[in-house]
């Protein structure tokens, strides 16, 4: 049973980066900075509560702000030039990141142990959830309360002015400018919320496995974080679900018997996907043709 | 004032090894640079490929013993081939109006390369050869390494060789071309998939000898080579200017004494912070980098 309370557990993290890197790509961009900003969150929350005594939820929203704050200072230089800028500049800041925190100790003595962040060591011990007595199923129960919020915030941003503008940009942005949008402020504006919803996953990805270390937070994890919404298509937020549903649970789960051909095959699986379906497994045709099935109604709305 | 003078005779060394080295971001940013100008489009996995190409030189090494300069060229040559397969399974059937496909198809190629590379040899890292490596050249209270200064000399011509390609013959002529006005260079005859083709091949050699030239400066291959040499190739291309090959030259060289002066003033595991905040002064102050390409054409 635990095991899969683990597994929905990662499903909802993972479902939460995707998603941060989903607002991004609305507008045409590619961040590959949200293992950066998720780290962010996660070191921030983990201080927060670990050090300084915090609850979780106030901790995770400071890690959260900081997250945000960091994609506005990234985004905003990168997005004043060019959009390949942006995936140079976050490639860049996601390994800074991690370099700073495989550089970063900061370990004060708490109740005769030392705890806190040490350098390549990691930062052990984030024991919220055991000091408090959550039990996994309230782990999990907490995770996916965050996971609805964030879809439910994202799908209701979709269906308002604000959803239109950014998919504009991201469709064709010349178009979008000559119809009087500022397109550095909406594409920082995306990075930014971008950056607050990883670090918020961050935050609780930190408290769920209690021992984070700079390389968790590596190039794979930026990958997976752009993966779920390419596979996922941008049509809607569900996409990105069923795309980490089917990454984390059917191919990392189901495949483990094949040792490390695993991360062979995630490689190659990408680069054959984006050969046979360059807008994504679910693409717009395919979520009119579901949908179709659901409603009983064939056509397309896109 | 003796121990600053030491001091200072180390700095001033360390940036001399670095500027030698530094040659080998120069080749990486060229190849990034040279498909951005021609494809528009970053290829993520080249860096990775040009280890790659070093690689599969030393699994020839192991089975018929060979000279280093031997090695070398095995390198360049499975650099090119790597250069026109990522081009099969990365670019040629993507179509144009997925521009995060391409992306993203690259990234995975990073990641197989990355994984085949950490599959075969166990991530363990592989001795590559080297050459003149016991010479050490005294300038007074300074030394060069005749290992970097060999590297430095390969990257030097082939640098040289790589320019004239592009400027001096018939297919240089149709890869700037293509890079410029794609329709117009079509309507003038040059077949755009070929030269596109060919663009990869040629990169992808002179990636596989900057790979060899990596292994060769280093002393061994790694897996954990491929992502810093990604990173600072695309850095040497911001700040030199994305599609300008001299500015690419100039920023290798820079991005190699700059964090070869930081590995002496902070330590090798801070090194890479600074080259990285380097990319983000050059973003604030001159964003489209030191040669930027003229203004009006986003």
């Amino acid at each position: 049973m635990d095991f899969y309370l683990g597994l929905l557990q990662i499903i909802g993290v993972h479902t939460i980066l995707g998603l941060s890197a989903y607002v991004v790509m609305l507008t045409g961009q590619l961040s590959l900075a949200q293992a950066g900003f998720f780290a962010i969150g996660a070191y921030v929350a983990g201080m927060l509560t670990v050090l300084a005594g915090f609850h979780i939820v106030p901790a995770m929203l400071v890690g959260a702000v900081l997250a945000g704050a960091m994609a506005f200072i990234v985004g905003f230089p990168a997005l004043r030039v060019k959009g390949l800028m942006l995936v140079i500049a976050t490639l860049a800041f996601g390994e800074f990141v991690r370099l700073f925190f495989f550089n970063f100790d900061y370990q004060i003595s708490k109740g005769g142990i030392t705890v806190g962040p040490l350098g390549g060591e990691g930062f052990r011990q984030i024991r919220f959830f055991p000091e408090n007595g959550w039990t996994s199923l309230d782990v999990m129960l907490f995770v996916w309360a965050v996971v609805i919020v964030v879809m439910a915030a994202l799908w209701w941003m979709d269906r308002s002015r604000a959803g239109a503008v950014l998919r504009a940009v991201g469709e064709d942005e010349l178009a979008a400018q000559s119809a009087g949008i500022n397109l550095t402020v909406v594409k920082v504006a995306a990075m930014t919320a971008g950056g607050f919803i990883a670090g918020l996953g961050g935050g609780i990805y930190a408290h769920y496995t209690t021992h984070i270390e700079h390389l968790n937070f590596g190039v794979i994890l930026a990958t997976f974080a752009i993966a779920y919404p390419i596979l996922g298509g941008l049509s809607n937020v569900f996409g990105t679900l069923v795309a980490v549903v089917f990454i984390q649970g059917v191919l990392v789960e189901g495949l483990r018997f094949m040792g490390d051909w695993r991360n062979l095959l995630f490689g190659a699986l990408i680069v054959l996907a984006m050969n046979v379906r360059p807008r994504g497994l679910f693409d717009e045709r395919a979520m009119a043709l579901l949908k179709g099935l659901f409603t009983g109604r064939g056509h397309a709305r896109t | 004032m003796e121990d600053f003078l030491f001091d200072l005779i180390d700095l001033v060394q360390s940036i001399a090894d670095g500027l030698l080295f530094g040659t080998t971001y120069a080749m990486i940013g060229i190849g990034f640079t040279l498909i951005f100008g021609v494809m528009d489009k970053l290829n993520m996995s080249y860096a990775a490929a040009a280890i790659a190409g070093a690689y599969s030189s030393i699994a020839v090494f192991a089975v018929v013993p060979a000279p280093a300069p031997v090695v070398f060229l095995i390198a360049a040559i499975s650099g090119g081939i790597f250069g026109y397969v990522i081009y099969l399974l990365c670019f040629r059937f993507i179509p144009l109006t997925s521009p995060l496909a391409t992306l993203m198809a690259t990234v995975g190629m990073l990641l197989l390369i990355d994984e085949i590379v950490v599959h075969e040899t166990d991530g363990m890292p592989q001795p590559y050869p080297a050459l003149f490596d016991d010479v050490m050249i005294e300038l007074g209270p300074f030394g060069l390494r005749g290992d970097l200064m060999f590297v430095f000399f390969i990257s030097v011509v082939s640098m040289a060789v790589l320019l004239y390609l592009i400027y001096r013959t018939r297919l240089g002529i149709a890869t700037r071309a293509v890079s410029q006005q794609p329709v117009a260079a079509q309507l003038c005859g040059i077949g755009l998939e070929r030269t596109n083709a060919m663009t990869f091949v040629i990169t992808g050699v002179l990636g596989g000898i900057a790979g060899a030239m990596i292994g060769a400066a280093v002393g061994v291959l790694s897996p954990l080579l491929t992502l810093p040499f990604t990173v600072k190739g695309l850095i040497v291309t911001v700040i030199g200017g994305l599609g300008s090959i001299p500015g690419a030259i100039i920023a290798g060289l820079m991005v190699g004494a700059f964090e070869n002066m930081f590995q002496f003033l902070r330590g090798v595991t801070e090194r890479d912070m600074y080259v990285m905040l380097l990319l983000f002064v050059f973003l604030f102050l001159r964003p489209g980098g030191i040669f930027s390409p003229k203004a009006g054409r986003d």
